[in-house]
């Protein structure tokens, strides 16, 4: 297989003709002037010519084709470390096993990989029972020294055998909850914990290593609850949101957070773990929540924080054309008008940094006509802050409000006095920012 | 936005890239990645992260078709390899994965000096002026003293100049001494600077030609005017000679009659003229209206195009350090980020212009060397992303001095292997406002920038070159794919994938990747032409390519999608794909091709039941109207000859002359229908154009055509004008061939000759008459049964095969006992045995021939017989078969009956009494039959009339007359002495009729006796073996 692509070289060793990038084949222009060097085989060419046209009759979706070229392919070979069987959407399964157990024996280094490959087949075709036997046989497989990948792949192994025994078990929880306490048998129990047992052995170890898990860590700690161990199943998330080894992982704060949220933990823990989220993914969806949550706090401080949560929020193209944020931002500024404009300075803040941008990003006379069409509640909600933030000449706020009022709509009168009676703060708004850019 | 909630597991390393590359054979293929559960329940199924089912995209043609008329004024043509290195001396070392290339900075100088000589020995040649005589006339007396003459000189230069190219250059002593004695002071410039700076040059040409970032994004953008998914739409693209004219190209898309929605040009488009060549256009729509950036070296430039209005330019920035980067806000009008070579992001406003954002000259987070930086916008309008070589950042424009994110880096966070590289980040904004899809040479990317430096999904594109053009189609929100549209620079390669995913469910890879038509796969349905044109149409169509788009649409039931490709020659092309429910095979389109949708639909003798030859339906009418490269160097009646064989390696690099070659001879011909006839037309009417424009272009800015070698001195005035034996003959084909090249046209073989003979086919191979491992291998998979064969050869195990062939004898022997009677039994038996024991088993029976004779099919080889070889020829079977040679060296006196000859030691009987193993035998006999071959024998006897046609007479055949005719290849015909002396050697016969029919190629034209020797001194052999 050497010939096929080119081994990649560090750098530092390419000579001062090679290209500033390392290519992975050289352009077949460039192959022409070939003559002398070191010759290829003709193993090698006849190798590379089969294997060009198996790729080609793939990438044109011609599986048949391909798969005949293979097969002529292995009968030449014998020995090759492909395993195409998979792209091929209508081999059935008896092949594919013969196929597989054939691509195991050729060679070592890929044993494991391609027992996984095999599993992942069984899996997504619902052969679940089936992929669990190959588990257990590829788990038990030991050759010699493990490079680093085959460890890997053994761990991963142990963790998809974890997660099957997960899902057993919760079949078995299943029943239970179905029958009465008094029909489930000792045994049944008994064969639970077994499940449970071999689980949570096998999940735990695979969440050790820093990595992506969510489906593991979310059965290991379904497990750990069903059985009480609270304490276990929190340092389990905490470790897999928080340490630094560990990838910065969205879910992993959200995984905390649910169980945090589902033992009833105190809202100032709940704040703690959002208020990380949020510095990490200030898009996330949990910001609403936070938002929620901050606002209903008597620290001022907090109820800063959600103002800015909820503007940030707002900022991010996927939340453009959310009716809850945007109804949760307008909440927030009546809220602030109506409490005798108390914290107007944070809005300014706010605004500040935002309003050489929102204006065309949010409010533009485009948006209205579209939000319009699409949404009247979020060009309703929106109209109220383009007319707070950018005062009554927007062309949103305009646009909005003329169609509302020729469609006798109620609440964009009130919409409209509302406006009109804070006109002050806008001026307030912009005045301050503008003496604030000047400083 | 939500955030996909079990992500696919997998490990996570941090550090240098460190992953093993993938089974090179593997590849992007197989690997479904890890699986996850698609609910809480694993009844709800498992979901792979590379799923095999998607949507299916069928090309409803057989290649791109020209959607606009060529770029007729484009003369600018690519660098080849062949301009700047050493003819073959590239290396591929194919463990280390290097190349090493030798430029040929000489050849370099060498034009330098010829074509500004002014320059280059100016003031050293008016000094020696005085003492330079250059007349023939011979000095006398005092003028002697300080004055050399160099007539001799000269002239050897001249005939120097006539060799050019040759290689096999002998250098006289007079011009050696010369070069010696002048070197250290004849130069203008000093010789050593000037090499090192043409060396750098060069060094930088070879650079790009590898791979070229300047055009990465593509100068080719769509926009739709009216939505995505309307039928209508904007094409964008530069054209003009150098590439600076912005066209703003109006496309109407119909439905064709297949259903299939095709392109159509509207108008004349509204054209701007820049101030260099368009490298990048960048396009999107935001608030109802477009905006449209426009990059070019030290130029960039801004569009605002609005329904119905003409495109109005913004402004234009010009920048010190040539821009690499222009793109577009898709959030807000009239912004956009520009990246220049010296490592400055910009944030370009129309209204308040530029803002750098930061400026380094170092790469982020390892040394690498390319200037190049790239920049995107992100789901954040005031973030922007900023990538170099070694990955991406996130910058925020409120704050850019301040800590930036990693969004990606190439690293084993990423899974990047060792030498991986940034080629083009693109942001997946109308997919997923979250999503950046970032492109190495080796592998495809999707990074969410919620979860930063782990990419959501990897795969290895598999293409040759990396991808430098990216294009992206939203999936509609049900639940439809993604499409991902990768496209690569010198090799024209289009890659289709699919992905979904993102917000409710991790990431996706679906369906199979697809390779989509190239502009260049067109060569292999092209007309007859002549090799000129042809050449000529390789280096047009095979130029690399400068932009790829794609929209898609729908036309009732059928969903088109639209794959526009630009050339950097400013051709556009255009391929339609339609989307194909995976249930019904659509039996509704006829001409489409469906090898693939189902396997168990078509068998593979029905795919092939389809195949055309290259060509058929387009047709041959551009012939004609095609202007002939001839005129040029057939001036006057000197005839020359291609010089195209001399640079064999290296000539027409590039241009490979067999179409199936393109793309690493990927492509097969084989299996893609033809193209339907509307296209075929389509296609012509664009090369009747392009052949329109080539006319009329001006005479120096045509494009290059290898050198030529006047045949002159190729052969002596005496040879050239010897009179030939037929004289009418000869003076009727000089006429014909004058004619020819007067009126252009191609000289066939038949107006030369005096009888119109029809071209005799090559005769039939008769398996029985090769006995040998290969041909009967050969023999058997012709025949299709060439498994069967093999399992033959190779048997279970040596014990098995032995066991068997035991019983088989046995049985063999009892029948034979029972039943055979005329033959004698010891020699019968002795003969099977022969047969069971070596591999050539077919031979006995041709031991037995020479005894008995065979009765040789004789009628179907006689109809087959070449006229050529006369109508004296006797009714005889046909001298170039092996067959043939038998049945005359059978009749011949003492033959193989002859216990004396050293023959007698290769018989298989002989060796098995000896004692020598089986599998030693046919060594043996190799080693053996060098002795039995060596005297060599005359050639035999020849018919006269052949002899002194072919061989004999001052090899001026018709097949070069051909050749020269054609002005393609040059031509080496054989002298009879070397013919005879290859006889010897082991070699396919070249029967004559095959060397004469070919003759007009690359041939060496056998002569009959020559072909005959050969054979028949195999023949010989194998008959003696056995």
């Amino acid at each position: 297989m050497d010939g096929f692509v080119e081994q990649p070289a560090p750098r530092e060793e390419w000579g001062s003709l090679a290209p500033s990038i390392h290519l992975p084949l050289l352009p077949c222009l460039l192959h022409h002037p070939v003559t002398r060097g070191p010759k290829e085989t003709e193993f090698q060419k006849t190798k590379e010519a089969c294997l060009n046209y198996i790729q080609d009759a793939l990438l044109q979706n011609q599986w048949q084709r391909a798969a005949e070229f293979m097969i002529s392919y292995l009968e030449i070979l014998e020995t090759s470390t492909v395993s195409k069987r998979k792209t091929a959407p209508e081999s059935n399964i008896e092949e594919l096993n013969y196929f597989t157990e054939r691509m195991k024996n050729l060679g070592v280094k890929y044993y494991l990989k391609v027992c996984l490959e095999h599993i992942f087949y069984l899996l997504c075709n619902g052969l679940i029972d089936e992929a669990y036997q190959n588990l257990t046989l590829a788990e038990s497989w030991r050759y010699g020294e493990q490079t680093a990948a085959q460890n890997d792949e053994l761990k991963l192994i142990q963790a998809y055998k974890g997660l099957l025994d997960y899902y057993n078990w919760s079949k078995k929880r299943e029943a239970m909850l179905e029958l009465d306490e008094e029909n489930f048998t000792d045994s049944s129990e008994q064969e639970m914990h077994n499940f449970f047992r071999q689980a949570a052995v096998n999940l735990k170890e695979i969440i050790k290593i820093p990595g992506v898990w969510d489906p593991f860590v979310v059965s290991y700690v379904d497990l750990l609850e069903f059985y009480g161990d609270f304490d276990e199943a929190r340092e389990v998330l905490t470790e897999y949101a928080y340490n630094s080894k560990f990838p910065p992982n969205p879910n992993a704060h959200a995984y905390l957070y649910h169980f945090l949220k589902r033992r009833g933990e105190s809202k100032k823990s709940l704040v703690s773990v959002l208020k990380i989220l949020h510095k990490t993914v200030p898009s996330h969806e949990l910001m609403l929540e936070f938002y929620t949550m901050l606002k209903k706090s008597k620290k001022d401080k907090k109820r800063r924080l959600g103002l800015e949560v909820i503007f940030e929020v707002l900022d991010f193209a996927g939340w453009k054309e959310n009716v809850k944020a945007w109804s949760c931002l307008a909440e927030q500024i009546k809220q602030i008008l109506d409490n005798s404009n108390k914290h107007l300075d944070w809005v300014k803040e706010e605004w500040n940094s935002r309003k050489d941008w929102w204006p065309a990003f949010h409010f533009s006379h485009y948006l209205a006509k579209r939000n319009w069409q699409e949404n009247e509640k979020l060009a309703y909600e929106k109209a109220l802050l383009a007319g707070i933030l950018l005062g009554k000449d927007c062309k949103y706020y305009k646009y909005v409000l003329h169609q509302g009022c020729k469609a006798k709509k109620k609440r964009f009168q009130t919409l409209k006095k509302f406006v009109k009676k804070h006109n002050s703060a806008y001026l307030r708004i912009t005045a301050c920012s503008d003496s604030s850019t000047h400083l | 936005m939500q955030f996909p909630a079990p992500l696919f597991p997998g490990p996570h390393r941090a550090g240098p890239p460190s992953r093993e590359p993938p089974c090179p054979a593997l590849l992007g293929w197989g690997g479904r990645g890890p699986v996850l559960g698609a609910g809480a329940e694993p009844r709800q199924g498992f979901v792979p992260l590379r799923s095999e089912k998607g949507e299916n995209w069928e090309p409803a043609d057989a290649v791109a078709v020209p959607l606009l008329p060529p770029n007729a004024g484009f003369r600018v043509l690519a660098v080849t390899p062949h301009d700047i290195l050493y003819p073959g001396r590239v290396r591929r070392k194919l463990q280390a994965g290097r190349t090493e290339a030798a430029l040929d900075f000489t050849r370099q100088l060498a034009h330098f000096f010829l074509d500004h000589p002014e320059d280059a020995f100016g003031a050293m040649g008016q000094l020696l002026q005085e003492n330079f005589h250059l007349g023939e006339a011979r000095l006398r007396g005092k003028a002697c003293e300080n004055v050399v003459p160099l007539s001799a000189l000269l002239r050897e230069l001249s005939h120097m100049d006539a060799r050019r190219g040759c290689r096999q250059l002998w250098v006289s002593s007079r011009l050696r001494g010369f070069c010696h004695l002048s070197q250290a002071w004849l130069w203008e410039l000093p010789l050593g600077m000037l090499g090192e700076r043409l060396h750098e040059e060069l060094a930088l040409q070879w650079d790009q030609l590898l791979f070229d970032d300047a055009p990465t994004g593509g100068a080719l953008a769509w926009l739709p005017t009216g939505g995505i998914g309307a039928s209508r739409g904007c094409l964008l693209h530069p054209a003009g000679p150098a590439m600076d004219q912005l066209c703003f190209q109006d496309v109407v898309l119909a439905p064709g009659e297949d259903g299939a929605l095709r392109p159509c040009a509207q108008g004349s488009p509204a054209q701007f003229k820049l101030s260099g060549r368009v490298r990048q256009v960048s396009a999107t729509q935001v608030d109802g209206a477009a905006f449209v950036g426009v990059r070019s070296d030290y130029h960039c430039g801004a569009w605002r195009l609005q329904p119905g209005a003409v495109p109005t330019p913004l402004q234009v920035v010009r920048t010190t350090s040539p821009a690499s980067c222009l793109t577009v806000s898709p959030h807000l009008p009239g912004e956009l980020s520009l990246c220049t070579h010296s490592g400055a992001v910009y944030l370009w406003s129309v209204e308040t212009g530029l803002q750098r954002l930061c400026q380094e000259p170092e790469t982020m987070f390892f040394r690498d060397a390319s200037p190049w930086r790239w920049s995107e916008f992100t789901a954040h309008p005031r973030v922007l992303s900023y990538a170099d070589r070694t990955g991406v950042q996130c910058l925020d424009v409120r704050a850019p001095t301040q800590a930036r994110r990693d969004l990606f880096k190439v690293g084993a966070e990423a899974g990047c292997q060792r030498g991986e590289r940034v080629v083009l980040p693109l942001y997946l904004g109308q997919a997923h406002p979250a999503q950046h899809l970032i492109a190495t040479q080796f592998s495809v990317y999707v990074v969410d920038e919620r979860f930063p430096l782990v990419p959501a999904l990897r795969w290895e594109h598999m293409m040759t070159v990396p991808p430098i053009f990216a294009h992206m189609m939203p999936g509609s929100p049900r639940g439809r794919s993604h499409k991902v549209l990768l496209g690569a620079q010198r090799t024209q390669e289009l890659m289709l994938l699919q992905c979904t995913g993102g917000s409710t469910s991790a990431c996706q890879l679906v369906g199979a990747p697809r390779r989509l038509h190239t502009i260049a796969d067109g060569l292999q349905y092209l007309p007859a032409m002549t090799p000129h044109q042809l050449d000529w149409l390789h280096q047009r169509l095979g130029m690399p390519a400068a932009g790829v788009t794609a929209t898609l649409g729908r036309c009732g039931p059928l969903e088109s999608m639209l794959v526009f490709q630009l050339s950097e020659a400013g051709d556009l092309f255009y391929q339609t794909l339609l989307h194909s429910q995976p249930a019904d095979s659509s039996p509704e389109r006829g001409h489409a091709d469906e090898p693939s949708t189902s396997p168990s639909l078509q068998t593979p003798a029905q795919a092939v039941q389809h195949l055309p030859g290259p060509g058929t339906s387009c047709g041959s009418g551009t012939e004609g109207e095609e202007e002939d490269r001839m005129e040029t160097y057939l001036s006057g009646l000197e005839v020359l000859v291609n010089e195209d064989s001399e640079d064999e390696d290296s000539g027409s690099a590039g241009q490979p002359t067999d179409p199936g070659a393109q793309g690493q001879g990927r492509t097969s011909p084989n299996q893609t229908p033809a193209p339907s006839p509307a296209i075929a037309a389509q296609y012509r009417r664009w090369l009747a154009t392009l052949s329109h424009a080539w006319k009329h272009l001006a005479e120096p800015a045509k494009p290059r055509v290898p050198l030529t070698l006047s045949q002159r001195r190729l052969f002596t005035r005496r040879e050239l004008g010897q009179v030939p034996g037929d004289r009418v003959l000869h003076q009727q084909a000089r006429r014909q061939l004058r004619r020819a090249m007067r009126e252009r046209g191609l000289v066939v073989g038949c107006a030369l000759g005096s009888e119109p003979s029809p071209l005799p086919l090559p005769c039939p191979v008769e398996p029985q008459a090769w006995p040998d491992d290969l041909s009967e291998r050969l023999t058997a998979s012709w025949v299709g049964g060439w498994s069967n064969w093999w399992e033959e050869q190779q048997g279970r195990s040596q014990a098995r095969q032995a066991r068997v062939r035991a019983l088989r004898e046995q049985r063999r022997r009892r029948k034979r006992a029972r039943g055979l009677c005329s033959l004698s039994g010891s020699f019968s038996s002795s003969l099977t045995c022969q047969s069971d024991l070596s591999d050539f088993s077919d031979v006995s029976a041709w031991s037995v021939g020479s005894r008995a004779p065979t009765p040789v099919p004789a009628s179907p080889q006689h109809s087959l017989a070449p006229s050529l070889s006369g109508q004296d020829a006797p009714a005889e079977p046909w001298p170039g078969s092996p067959l043939a040679c038998s049945t005359q060296l059978s009749q011949e006196p003492g033959g193989s009956q002859d216990p004396g000859t050293p023959s007698q030691l290769l018989s298989s009987q002989m060796l098995r009494l000896r004692g020598v193993p089986r599998e030693r035998r046919k060594t043996l006999r190799d080693y053996l039959s060098i002795f039995t071959e060596s005297p060599v024998e005359p050639p035999p006897e020849v018919p006269s009339s052949q002899a002194s046609r072919l061989g004999g007479d001052h090899r001026v055949p018709l097949s070069q007359s051909q050749a020269s005719s054609l002005g393609g290849e040059r031509h080496v015909p054989l002298s009879q002495s070397q013919a005879s002396s290859l006889g010897g050697e082991r070699h396919v016969p070249l029967s004559q009729s095959q060397a004469s029919s070919l003759g007009g190629g690359q041939h060496v034209p056998l002569s009959q006796s020559q072909a005959s020797t050969g054979s028949q001194a195999k023949r010989k052999r194998a008959r003696m073996g056995f």
